[in-house]
């Protein structure tokens, strides 16, 4: 594919998502391979994310399959949309059509209802097809899309074989809610991305809520990273910390000292227990205090 | 050219060497990759991550051997030495700091395999036969190493939170921490009991957590997808709606919990009480899919066992240091038997038979056998030493369902799903 990779780190760039090489050359052989990129990590470390921006950087569509358990291929490829058909019957029948006129009819793309899967594939250009939380769909449906992924074609009995154009980019995700088959994983490249450092969580905050002082923003990643390492039962992500800064400026704070700390707590912890956690330890961790 | 692609197969089959899972296409995506990206150390290293390494957890042994092959040349290009170590850890913003080389069996055999490689010393017959049986030797002792390995690595673990602990103040970009759980989780799986310290057991209970979750979501997965059996009416007909109230496509209820009372019996003295207490952990955690379970632990006595913040609690209590008598607790069982033991029961027997030279009484499993539904032993010893010694679990196997070696943490859970 005709992306170089100083173009994907512009693009990304531009894009105002701050990553890594890890995450850039990734990105950039995913493209380059024409291979389904699969993405790992803690919820809310910027996976989904991925597959934003570059369809931007690409200036393309984004399909989206979010998975869930019982998924299947009437909704993630195709189903017939029968009440069209129904109604395209009674009202042949008035008209005095025969069975095969009719039924060459009714079995055509206008009576298809197109899901992610297959309008992907049948997209005139290429597209940007995420398969958001894989890990959530079903043993047979991750096979089904190992067949999906190897030659990007389908065929649907009544019209023939659907072969893509071109082929969509590929990026699935996943939190690990259970382990992904080894043949699954084969065939991807895979990226995990974790909770970004502290200074890069900093750019972060600087690129996203511009608002915030610098020294603040400093803080707040670093307050961030460090509540992160307590063990909590569901660690603040990344857009929870976008969020806290926000309310930080919202709230007027000039300083992070454990007063701040504690008033805003709710927008970045989840959990009473959590809160409970960081806020005995609050006097610790809030810089100002120290 | 050539030169690089069979540094990079050597590369590819020390990797495999030391477990990881590399297929020949992803080999060749490897090679793709490093022709995408080209040469440059950094951009090579992550690209070819991005095509092999489908793990995390196999990440800290890629890095490693990534580093052993494809040495930076330092001088050449003017980097500072010291900054050698963070190019690898900076790439990913979760550099492990103060990383050490994994655990050394491995390296030992990566080493020799690249020497070999390098520079084939005149004797090279010889060595070559030395390393072949060193590799089917880590082939074979596999298990024995990865215990190694989990103990050096939680050894390690410890050794970096004091490091941590005592230095705040350096900011280090938070390390993989949820890679290096895995990892470790990975590693207690496949640790076998009787190799378990008492570190092992703290680590093994904290692996559980998420073993706990997925082995519930296992056996809830299963009785929701359910195929056939009662149909749901209500989905049924909102299906047949949409096609004009012809019964197209049947939904079934999902199946409720199969009415399965559960009695598990399982042995806490000296030897097998690691893997009976995280049996017990595992089972409790897993109670909503069962309709009644029923624990119960012993030694030479039963007792009744429960499970409260974590921590075994038995009545009445129990000596630990007693001699195992599997007969006499069998007897005990069958005398409680009215109102545990029916047609809906499966016993879950925990233990390695080991019976002091006791009688074995393999008639009263005979009789449980018959009062309920099925008996089932797990036993966490090495199958070759079954019946050897003072074991009597020949003489018991005749007469359970089946005798299930559970010699791990992954083992066990595959027998438990096995059997709900």
């Amino acid at each position: 594919m005709d992306v170089t990779r100083e173009q994907i780190s512009d693009g990304l760039k531009r894009a105002r998502y701050v990553t890594n090489e890890r995450v850039e050359t990734a990105i950039f052989l995913a493209l380059a391979l024409e291979k389904p990129l699969l993405i790992e990590g803690p919820a809310g470390s910027g996976k989904t994310e991925v597959a934003k921006v570059l369809a931007e950087i690409l200036h393309t569509e984004l399909i989206r399959l979010q998975c869930y358990e019982g998924l299947d291929e009437a909704r993630a490829l195709y189903e017939w949309n029968y009440q069209k058909q129904l109604l395209r019957m009674q009202a042949g029948e008035q008209q005095g059509l025969r069975w095969e006129e009719l039924s060459e009819h009714i079995f055509s793309r206008e009576y298809l209802l197109e899901r992610p899967l297959l309008k992907a594939i049948t997209a005139p250009s290429r597209v940007v097809l995420l398969i958001d939380e894989i890990d959530k769909a079903d043993e047979e449906f991750e096979a089904f899309l190992l067949e999906l992924l190897s030659d990007f074609q389908v065929s649907v009995p009544e019209l023939g074989t659907l072969k893509a154009h071109e082929r969509p980019v590929v990026i699935l995700t996943s939190n690990r809610a259970r382990e992904l088959s080894e043949a699954l994983r084969r065939r991807c490249l895979h990226l995990f991305i974790d909770f970004p450092g502290t200074e890069q969580e900093r750019k972060i905050i600087e690129l996203k809520v511009p608002e915030l002082d610098a020294k603040l923003a400093a803080e707040a990643a670093r307050f961030v990273s460090a509540i992160r390492k307590l063990g909590l039962r569901k660690p603040p992500s990344i857009a929870e910390t976008l969020d806290w800064a926000r309310a930080l400026v919202r709230l007027g704070v000039r300083e992070l000292d454990t007063g701040a700390v504690r008033t805003a707590l709710g927008v970045l912890l989840k959990h009473e227990d959590d809160r409970a956690k960081v806020e005995s330890k609050a006097s610790a961790l809030a810089p100002r205090t120290r | 050219m050539a030169a690089l692609r069979d540094q990079l197969v050597s590369f590819i089959a020390a990797l495999r060497a030391a477990g990881v899972r590399i297929s020949v296409a992803e080999s060749i995506d490897a090679m793709n990759a490093v022709a995408a990206v080209g040469l440059e150390r950094s951009r090579m290293h992550e690209a070819m991550a991005a095509a092999l390494i489908k793990d995390e957890a196999d990440r800290a042994i890629f890095d490693e051997s990534f580093n052993r092959f494809f040495a930076a040349p330092r001088a050449a290009r003017g980097e500072h030495p010291d900054h050698r170590g963070e190019q690898v850890s900076a790439g990913g913003g979760r550099g492990r700091p103060g990383e050490v080389p994994i655990a050394l069996p491995r390296d030992d055999a990566l080493a020799s395999r690249r020497d070999e490689k390098s520079q084939p010393p005149p004797e090279a017959k010889p060595s070559k036969k030395t390393a072949a049986a060193r590799g089917h030797d880590t082939g074979k002792e596999k298990d024995a190493e990865r215990s190694h390995a989990a103990r050096r690595e939680s050894d390690r673990m410890s050794e970096r939170e004091e490091r941590r602990a005592a230095d705040t103040r350096r900011e280090s970009p938070a390390p993989g921490i949820d890679a290096a759980r895995v990892a470790r989780i990975r590693a207690i799986e496949r640790t076998a009991f009787d190799k378990f310290s008492d570190l092992d057991y703290d680590e093994a209970r904290e692996a559980l957590a998420p073993l706990i979750r997925r082995f519930r979501i296992r056996l809830g997965r299963r009785l929701r997808l359910a195929r056939s059996g009662r149909i749901d009416f209500r989905r049924t007909i909102r299906a047949a709606i949409q096609r004009g109230g012809a019964l197209l496509d049947l939904n079934f209820r999902a199946r409720r919990p199969r009415h399965v009372d559960l009695v598990i019996l399982a042995d806490i003295s000296g030897s097998v009480r690691y893997a009976a207490q995280l049996m017990l952990e595992l089972m409790a955690g897993a109670r909503g899919c069962f309709r009644r379970v029923s624990s119960f632990v012993y030694v030479d006595h039963i007792a009744e066992a429960d499970f409260e913040d974590g921590h075994l609690v038995m009545t009445p209590a129990l000596d630990l240091y007693a001699r195992s008598d599997f007969g006499r607790v069998l007897g005990e069982l069958w005398d409680r038997r009215s109102g545990l033991l029916t047609r809906g029961t499966i016993v879950v027997i925990m233990g390695d038979a080991r019976n002091n030279r006791l009688p074995a009484r393999a008639d009263l499993i005979r009789e449980i056998a018959r009062a309920c539904r099925a008996v089932v032993w797990l036993n966490p010893e090495e199958p070759a030493r079954w019946g050897t010694g003072d074991s009597a679990i020949k003489q018991y196997a005749r007469e359970v369902k089946a005798v299930v070696p559970s010699r791990n943490l992954r083992e066990l859970q595959a027998a438990l799903a096995a059997i709900a």
